[in-house]
């Protein structure tokens, strides 16, 4: 008897063990409103559904994030699940650093979400993230501004933006038309993309995967982000968009193009916002455009428990958890019965959930995003710093992009 | 008691051992790695390629029709290294000059301010100076209003020419209190007698300081200007965080080049390009400084 009872209790011993053994490492970005308390009760709500099983999440900083992803593939020492920039994922996918998601993602999963927020996660016909984070963004304005200068209506199309730029525009009082971003940062590439896309211009065509950075449309896309930068602050090539929220914040600008968030800040400042979608240019038949930005959660190539792994997954994109995320971060919903939340019925939400219908993906069929982002940069700072005209610098970024899509 | 022959190398274990782990080891990996084609996301597929990355750094031009990106890159740090480190060695010999005579009052109180810019973590000096530097919220713009010497706002991050100067003055800063508290500590070791016997000589002041003050502090000089411009070589943080390398490429000196080709530019660059690189900057400070050091021993003798 007594041997049984030591068997049993050894057998129960290594059983406890075994399961509390189980560790998901799980990175994470900081930084904005991403913050460690925020996403660690992720961790926390699994471990406790899901007993011996240690969740540990590391965070990184958003601009270290791509290095340390990179990094830890170096070191074979890959988190299980990361959250990653959609539009990373060729580069990712194309090097085996990704586990593809299609035997996991459900149809009724599926079907949860807007089907044109999937065409940012599918890259060579296979499913690389679950949607995490969506983006679309609009023209904030300022109506103390607008008022004060005889503006009456929000601008419709490029010409009457330029004209209400002009008019606001009063360097001597430090007031700006326009805010804009010029720096060697991610967030430039997207601001100038506003206007290529609202253009019915496109960096590649997704479906050939051919260059289009020197059309006509980009072409015309950046000679106009160059005309509409007399009106902005000075030194635009050291302002991210990021910052440019300080510039709206403090009365300084007349109007520029942002996130939600930004808005609802600039309001708890004082400032009385208002919002309109960014116009059609002159060579696009749609009458607004927006680019559209997709994060989403990946599964590492090198995990060695992949169902825990989609488990957590699967935890992190409930219903109710991504409407706590987006509410909190203050994000699009990706999912349709989201949109349907009380928090995304507010005013202040509208221009932008409305936004998704002149949607245009961020990175549809770019391969290297980091190495193409840094050849347009180039091109956009060399035409506001007049070292280039916008026809050669974008026939120059175009040669390089041809080169990363071979 | 006779110590024993192999005593001293049993004491030296413990240094071996970490020099070869720590500079040895890394060093032969680098090179290794320069002779490969492969990505850190994929760093089990080596394709050996023998020297087509040390090719490679003479021949890629994508981004300027007259130079490679390496030597565009290296052109930069020449210049900049120049710059930041000939201001370092001026404002640190004035600055320890200072504090050496005996007119000035309150020299702790000044010591200790001028240990700040070192006690900062480098990130967070150059995020200060980041909007130092601002063109809209800055300190530097709003005295040079106010003083009446601009009317309008200037942003000094944002044009190349101002960049560039920008981010070698930001890096002298923070390199500055090494340089004076060794250079003072130079000159606190120059007895006081040579000064007097020059000055009964009928000598004037400058010619005490060529005379004197240099020829003495010369050793000293020779070493913290050596490390100086190996760390500013290496100089990383502060550009990256001030401009990224940016406007276009009008700040991208060899590390920022090195980061990019490593991490970023998964195409064009990859891990054996940048070793290729890191490999060519070893050579070029370590020749740098034997050059210096003979020259400047030369004059010694």
């Amino acid at each position: 008897m007594k041997k049984v009872w030591l068997i049993t209790a050894l057998v129960l011993a290594i059983a406890i063990v075994g399961v509390a053994t189980q560790t998901l490492t799980v990175l994470m970005p900081i930084g904005g409103g991403y913050t460690i308390e925020s996403q660690e009760v992720l961790a926390k709500g699994f471990e406790q559904t899901h007993p011996g099983v240690k969740v540990n999440m590391e965070f990184v900083g958003w601009a270290n994030l791509w290095n340390k992803i990179i990094t830890s593939f170096g070191a074979n020492n890959a988190p299980d699940v990361m959250y990653i920039a959609s539009r990373w994922i060729p580069a990712l996918a194309s090097m085996g650093a990704l586990t593809p998601l299609e035997n996991y993602i459900t149809v009724q999963k599926e079907h949860m979400y807007y089907p044109s927020v999937w065409s940012s996660l599918i890259y060579d016909g296979h499913y690389w993230g679950v949607p995490r984070a969506m983006s679309t963004k609009v023209f904030i304005y300022n109506k103390k501004l607008f008022k004060e200068n005889g503006i009456t209506k929000v601008p419709t199309n490029w010409d009457e933006l330029l004209a209400d730029a002009k008019k606001i525009y009063n360097p001597k009082k430090g007031i700006y038309g326009i805010l804009m971003a010029g720096k060697k940062f991610v967030s430039t590439v997207t601001q100038f993309e506003q206007y290529l896309c609202a253009n019915g211009g496109e960096i590649v065509d997704p479906k050939t995967g051919k260059v289009e950075i020197d059309s006509p449309q980009a072409i015309k896309a950046l000679e106009f982000y160059k005309e509409l930068s007399k009106y902005a602050q000075p030194g635009i090539t050291n302002w991210t968009r990021e910052d440019l929220i300080k510039l709206f914040e403090a009365g300084k600008g007349g109007m520029y193009i942002d996130h939600v968030h930004n808005a609802l800040k600039a309001m708890k400042a004082g400032i009385d916002v208002g919002f309109f979608p960014i116009p059609g240019g002159p060579d696009s038949n749609a009458p607004y455009s927006t680019v559209v930005v997709v994060d989403c959660i990946s599964m590492s190539s090198q995990t060695k428990n992949k169902e825990l792994a989609w488990e957590f997954m699967n935890y992190m994109s409930t219903l109710k958890e991504q409407t706590r995320w987006d509410t909190l971060q203050g994000f699009v919903p990706p999912m349709i019965k989201e949109a349907e939340e009380p928090e995304f019925q507010k005013w202040y939400w509208k221009p932008y959930i409305q936004a998704l219908k002149y949607g245009h993906p961020q990175a549809a069929g770019i391969k290297d995003w980091v190495s193409t982002a840094n050849a347009i940069l180039n091109a956009i700072q060399s035409v506001l710093l007049n070292q280039s005209t916008p026809q050669e610098a974008l026939k120059k970024a175009a040669q390089t992009i041809a080169i990363l899509q071979k | 008691m006779k110590a024993k022959k192999s005593t001293p190398y049993v004491f030296l274990l413990p240094l071996i051992v970490a020099f070869g782990l720590f500079l040895v080891y890394p060093l032969a990996k680098v090179v290794m790695d320069s002779f490969y084609k492969f990505s850190f996301l994929n760093p089990s597929h080596k394709i050996w390629v023998g020297w087509f990355n040390y090719k490679w750094l003479f021949t890629f031009k994508l981004y300027s029709p007259t130079y490679s990106y390496f030597i565009g890159a290296l052109l930069k740090t020449v210049i900049w290294v120049g710059g930041s480190v000939g201001l370092k060695i001026f404002l640190g010999l004035g600055g320890a000059l200072l504090l050496n005579s005996e007119f000035l009052k309150g020299k702790k109180f000044y010591r200790t301010l001028l240990i700040i810019p070192w006690s900062i973590p480098w990130a967070m000096s150059a995020m200060i100076w980041y909007w130092t530097l601002n063109g809209q919220f800055g300190l530097i713009n709003s005295l040079m209003i106010h003083l009446h010497i601009t009317s309008e706002p200037f942003a000094f991050l944002g044009y190349p020419t101002s960049a560039f100067i920008s981010t070698f003055v930001v890096d002298a800063w923070i390199g500055l209190p090494f340089m004076v508290i060794m250079l003072l500590s130079g000159l606190q070791t120059i007895p006081k007698h040579l000064y007097e016997a020059a000055t009964i000589d009928g000598a004037g002041d400058l010619v005490k300081f060529a005379k004197i003050t240099l020829p003495m502090i010369k050793p000293v000089l020779l070493t913290v200007s050596l490390l100086s411009m190996v760390w500013t070589f290496n100089s990383f943080a502060p550009i990256w965080i001030l401009t990224r390398g940016g406007p276009v490429t009008a700040t991208t000196t060899l590390p920022i080049a090195i980061y990019n080709t490593s991490f970023r530019y998964l195409t064009f660059g990859g891990v054996g390009k940048a070793s290729a690189m890191t490999i060519f900057q070893v050579l070029l400070v370590s020749s740098l400084s034997l050059i210096y050091i003979k020259t400047l021993r030369g004059g010694e003798s």
